[in-house]
């Protein structure tokens, strides 16, 4: 049996205009999980229940064998944790902060938080006020690389930032996550960064996991199907078909259960497979939320 | 390291952080205290008037702005977040919070008084039955300060703190009127020595009572709260 760096069983917390629907989410030791979802998704109540911050009405928490939010401290020492709207002191300088993590961190590494600072192009005598918001977030997530941690949990670290920044950020994850023994959590509403970088993908709308699995798993099962439909012809209800667009003669068929029979079920019924599509991650996020919204209507 | 060192060392680091972070105001504040006392010592009654009510306002103060700084900005300027992803339980912040702001303001509270004490008691400022009253008077700054504290830990809202603030503020002077109608307290100021009767020892006793019945609420609120940041 895999070891779980995270695992949520039946979480639910109450708001007066937003709740969470026991989740369940399980992230092995090792891999990278992306948590997409659209804004107000739940991605940072569920990141704060796992982080002990908030704390559950219902289901279970562990991270890193620790029950949440008893154990948080334990737990807390091994993971890194970086939120968008977290920030540091802005009187005071980089080296300040790093020093400050040194000093509570055992396992801090001062060479490589002095490879990241040259890396990320920053300096140890700036002030936090000086920076703008891209060097912002690297000096935030050098805080964190540099401490160690078995789990990182990112909440949207990419969140406004210029494509330059975003791609050193990312590319220093990918490099961060050459220790296979580190599992991370990024949550984010950009599927395209998700994709470059993870393992697995969940997506989570109005508080409810709407899917869970391996990233080529979703790339290989949803297919964008372009039909021809005859006058006269019907199509038929197929398993793994969540959606269907028919203008005149021409039908979009959105499968997320693909498998070749699919195409030879529908030339059966009369119709004329024109192009069988790949969807992006953007494209099957998309689809998967109004699909679940569609059910969730009826 | 075992993680109980691990766990101490996180809430020291924090309460020096506070300390590293208010170091200025603190030692403003002293300095504002003792050029009051300064003033006072130049004798005459323009003098003891303008030192005495500048003596008292750096006490209100560095009570009043320590938590508003030191607690409502980490909050409002969204380094708590930052605080609470170090290995830290929203308890241990709390008590770390207390702890720092308590010992900043303890430091320029105790210097203070201790320098103001001293002067009636040495160089006769004012004759020493005034030192139950000084005490009394010095003690309602400390519960502002504690009032203060607890209403920005708890509320977590700038409003409750600059409302707390404002009514603290505008109280010192009311709360000094009934003071003055309590028998046997100001009758006794200008005696030759200090008179340490019930109702001196009572009042004390009250703002005693008061810092350690808020410090202690804010506490217990703060253990049943379920959302932190």
């Amino acid at each position: 049996m895999t070891d779980l760096a995270i695992e949520l069983s039946g979480v639910g917390k109450e708001y007066r205009f937003f709740s969470l629907d026991k989740i369940h989410l399980q992230v092995p030791e090792g891999q990278i999980m992306g948590l997409i979802g659209p804004n107000g998704a739940g991605k940072s109540t569920t990141i704060r229940i796992l982080m002990g911050l908030v704390h559950q009405d219902c289901g279970e928490v562990r991270v890193l064998g620790h029950s949440m939010p008893a154990g948080q401290v334990a737990a807390k020492w091994d993971i890194g944790f970086a939120s968008e709207d977290m920030r540091l002191y802005d009187g005071l300088t980089l080296g300040w902060h790093m020093n400050f993590m040194r000093s509570i961190y055992p396992k801090w590494d001062a060479a490589y938080a002095q490879v990241l600072l040259k890396r990320f192009g920053l300096r140890q005598e700036q002030k936090i006020k000086g920076l703008s918001h891209g060097q912002r977030v690297k000096a935030m997530l050098l805080l964190v690389f540099a401490r160690k941690p078995k789990l990182l949990v990112l909440d949207e670290p990419t969140t406004g930032l210029d494509p330059v920044a975003r791609h050193e950020i990312l590319r220093e994850l990918t490099n961060v996550m050459a220790d296979e023994g580190r599992s991370v959590l990024f949550s984010s509403h950009n599927t395209q960064d998700v994709e470059q970088i993870s393992d697995q993908i969940t997506f989570i709308d109005r508080g409810r996991i709407i899917d869970s699995m391996d990233k080529e798993l979703y790339l290989d099962r949803w297919r964008r199907l372009r039909l021809e439909v005859p006058f006269g012809v019907q199509l038929p209800a197929l398993p793994g078909i969540i959606g269907i667009r028919q203008d005149g003669r021409m039908a979009i068929v959105t499968a997320n259960a693909f498998a070749p029979d699919l195409a030879n079920a529908y030339e059966r019924s009369g119709a004329r497979v024109q192009r069988i599509e790949n969807m992006t991650l953007e494209e099957i996020f998309v689809a998967n939320v109004e699909h679940s919204r569609e059910e969730v209507e009826v | 390291m075992n993680s109980t060192d691990m766990k101490d060392s996180a809430v020291k680091h924090l309460v020096l952080k506070d300390w590293r972070l208010n170091r200025m105001q603190i030692f403003l504040s002293m300095a504002a205290g003792v050029l009051a006392l300064g003033v006072i010592q130049r004798g005459g009654e323009t003098a003891f008037v303008v030192g005495g009510v500048w003596f008292f306002m750096s006490l209100i103060l560095v009570g009043h702005m320590l938590p508003l700084v030191g607690i409502l900005n980490e909050r409002k300027k969204q380094n708590l977040a930052f605080l609470m992803s170090l290995p830290v339980s929203f308890l241990q912040y709390t008590t770390a919070k207390l702890l720092s702001t308590l010992g900043m303001f303890l430091i320029p509270w105790l210097t203070l008084v201790s320098a103001g004490l001293w002067l009636i008691e040495s160089r006769g400022i004012l004759p020493r039955g005034a030192i139950p009253m000084a005490l009394i008077l010095a003690f309602m700054p400390f519960v502002g300060f504690s009032l203060i504290t607890g209403a920005v830990l708890v509320s977590e809202s700038e409003g409750w703190g600059i409302a707390v603030n404002v009514a603290c503020s505008s109280s010192y002077a009311l709360v000094w009127y009934f003071l003055g109608k309590i028998p046997g307290l100001m009758s006794n100021a200008m005696a030759p020595s200090p008179v340490w009767n019930s109702a001196a020892r009572n009042v004390l006793e009250c703002e005693f009572g008061l810092v350690v019945a808020i410090l202690g609420l804010t506490f217990y609120l703060q253990s049943k709260k379920k959302d932190f940041v």
